[in-house]
């Protein structure tokens, strides 16, 4: 009795810890993806089953835990338009409306497939917790679940490559476990600065049988911003920081 | 026939050449940043308007022309926007052009919306001077904060406006903690024969400004007007979200010395003096299939009330009666003439209700958006009810669709205006 009182006394004393290095090991998972800091450009196209094809640019910025924001720079039609987040808020500016309007995670300012939470996505580890690892050999299986009930999917399921700390796959579920989409990261490549990341994204949905929206990155390095950035008033000023 | 099997034929051996593009790539040349820059739209927009002969703004305006029940009205329209940066100065221009054929003939008219000169010297520091839109308030439909912007149109509020000639500078400060955002936006808006001349009374140097939070995740301004082009008016407004899909946001607008045009039982202008309240009240929800509904409210305490309306239609009654009679029209062309704009504004009476309900890509129909529009007039109980189909076939084409019908009794504000409907198609090309 005394010994499963140890084992168990053991056991309890180990399990915050191991929860930190699950939640280490997801912080990993984010820093490989892209300093908490940092530029990119990224073409989104959003594919239909005929083939039919629509592409976005986008210029994004992003400080620190909980500030991004993306200007579209292509098509003509999209140009000027901007979107900002701050932790939980999300705005869209449109430069004929001329003042941001609030938006939601769950909508998508370009349509298809990725939503606004996957165009502004914060780290994930500051959105979700690791709730368990799976060891599955050469790569593990996280189970992840949302912090709170305004995070556009409640949980994630996440295979990440055992060696290099980068997802390999995530898919997007409801609290009920339903699949709303899954998430594929391809074609490793080294952007400078250190960064090693996947440069295409690709998800598709059972809710929108054979359509496809692929994300793909053509610069990505670590660079420093002003708070002063990530405010209303500067986003129809974006283009400067290009 | 056998042309158009081939023309199906060749567009889907394009469509399926364009799926076997399997492998997709992005390089950082095909985005360089260029100095100068020009964009813009052009528009083709045919309307028929569906007349109501017993109403009496066409009695007013068609009492002396035989134009059927339906008019025909072409509108071709080209907005272009042109800028320049070049380290911490931008320059902008935005001009839009109409040209329209209608039942009196072809017109054309360009105006200058924007002409804007920027300074930036820090990111915290913005100068400004030229034409440009202020762009006030949190409303969709209507702005009742928006003390130096021409009215909207609650039916296309998203379209561009003309600006006013302004000097205005942003100052932006940041800071950790509930309290994350903080911006003064102090400007000056002088009022002469040649400058701004329709904003008010001439030759004053308005001034104001606006204060932006963004406090407790909630955006909050307080702003005023003063400076005696038009009465001073001091406002606030806000924004939250209360759950991930659900916005409420609101506006307040108070003017202690309001004047307003109200034309008199012999067909002049007078004026009423009152401190008017103005405020909004609005809701933005996202429902779990992709379903935007739209709910405002609006008190327009600048408005006419019910019996300064009826007063109005009865003077139009009179001239026309009397026009029938002798043939004369100069009480009709008086009246026309005299009647302040108010009157025939977006929003003349009192208490408004809109609703606007929006489905995003219905049936998996990628850049499809249907969707509804109402605008009752709680006053008198009129509305309007317009149904839109918006669909994007292929980039930078965009093609809308929609007719407004408009309802109600005689002597009410929609029942009175000179059109029972209205059925418009849009195509909108970007580049």
């Amino acid at each position: 009795m005394k010994k499963i009182t140890i084992v168990l006394l053991i056991l309890f004393l180990l399990s915050p810890v191991f929860a930190i290095d699950n939640n280490k090991l997801l912080k990993q998972v984010d820093r490989n993806l892209n300093p908490e800091s940092f530029e990119s450009y990224r073409k989104l196209i959003n594919i239909e089953p005929n083939g039919r094809e629509k592409e976005f640019v986008l210029f994004t910025v992003k400080k620190g835990k909980d500030k991004i924001a993306a200007l579209f720079i292509s098509p003509a039609s999209e140009k000027g338009r901007s979107t900002l987040r701050l932790d939980e808020n999300m705005w869209l500016f449109i430069p004929n409306i001329g003042k941001p309007v609030r938006i939601t995670s769950l909508q998508s300012v370009v349509g298809g497939v990725f939503n606004n939470a996957d165009i502004l996505r914060l780290d994930y580890a500051e959105e979700y917790n690791v709730v368990e690892i799976e060891d599955l050999g050469e790569e593990y299986l996280l189970h992840l679940k949302a912090k709170t009930n305004s995070v556009a999917y409640d949980k994630l399921k996440m295979w990440a490559d055992k060696k290099k700390s980068l997802p390999k796959k995530i898919e997007c579920l409801t609290e009920a476990s339903m699949l709303i989409k899954t998430i594929y990261f391809k074609q490793i490549k080294d952007f400078g600065g250190g960064i090693v990341r996947p440069s295409v994204i690709e998800t598709d949905s059972p809710l929108h049988q054979g359509y496809k929206s692929v994300m793909i990155f053509a610069g990505i390095k670590h660079r420093e911003f002003k708070d002063e950035v990530f405010t209303l008033p500067f986003l129809p000023n974006l283009e400067s920081l290009r | 026939m056998r042309s158009i099997t081939l023309f199906f034929i060749l567009i889907n051996l394009f469509v399926l050449g364009l799926s076997a593009q399997e492998e997709h790539t992005f390089d950082l040349s095909e985005i360089e940043k260029k100095s100068f820059q020009i964009g813009g739209y052009l528009e083709f927009r045919p309307v028929l308007f569906g007349l109501d002969g017993d109403s009496w703004f066409y009695k007013l305006k068609f009492y002396d022309l035989e134009e059927g029940k339906t008019i025909a009205e072409y509108n071709f329209n080209v907005l272009l926007d042109a800028s320049y940066e070049k380290g911490i100065i931008k320059a902008k221009i935005r001009t839009n052009t109409d040209i329209t054929k209608s039942f009196s003939g072809w017109s054309h008219n360009t105006t200058l919306f924007e002409a804007l000169f920027s300074v930036k010297p820090s990111l915290s520091f913005h100068l400004d001077i030229g034409k440009k839109r202020m762009k006030w308030g949190k409303g969709y439909a209507w702005n009742p904060v928006a003390f130096i912007d021409r009215p909207k149109n609650p039916n296309e509020p998203e379209l561009a406006l003309e600006g006013y000639m302004v000097l205005s500078m942003d100052y932006i400060k940041s800071f950790q903690g509930r309290l994350k955002t903080i911006t003064f936006t102090p400007f000056l808006l002088p009022v002469n024969e040649h400058i701004n001349s329709t904003f008010g009374k001439p030759n004053q140097l308005n001034f104001g400004g606006k204060i932006y939070f963004l406090f407790y995740d909630t955006d909050i301004d307080l702003m005023f007007l003063s400076g005696g082009s038009v009465p001073a008016r001091y406002g606030m407004d806000f924004s939250r979200n209360i759950a991930p899909n659900f916005e409420i946001h609101g506006e307040f607008a108070y003017i202690p010395d309001y004047s307003k045009k109200v034309i008199q039982e012999d067909s002049t202008a007078g004026e009423d003096q009152y401190a008017s309240i103005n405020y909004l009240m609005g809701i933005r929800f996202l429902t779990k299939t992709n379903t935007t509904f739209f709910f405002e409210y609006l008190k327009n305490g600048n408005g006419y009330i019910s019996y300064e309306m009826e007063n109005f239609y009865s003077l139009i009654d009179q001239a026309y009666q009397s026009y029938l009679l002798s043939g004369d029209d100069s009480q009709l062309k008086f009246l026309s003439d005299t009647t302040p704009q108010a009157y025939r504004t977006f929003a003349p009476m009192q208490d408004y209700l809109y609703l606007r309900i929006s489905q995003k890509e219905p049936w998996n129909i990628l850049y499809f958006i249907p969707s509804f529009t109402s605008i009752f007039n709680l006053s008198d109980k009129s509305f309007s009810l317009t149904p839109e189909l918006l669909y994007s076939p292929i980039t930078n084409l965009e093609l809308r669709a929609k007719i407004t019908i408009l309802l109600g009794k005689g002597g009410s504000e929609f029942g009175e205006k000179q059109n029972d409907f209205r059925l418009e198609f849009r195509g909108r090309y970007y580049f």
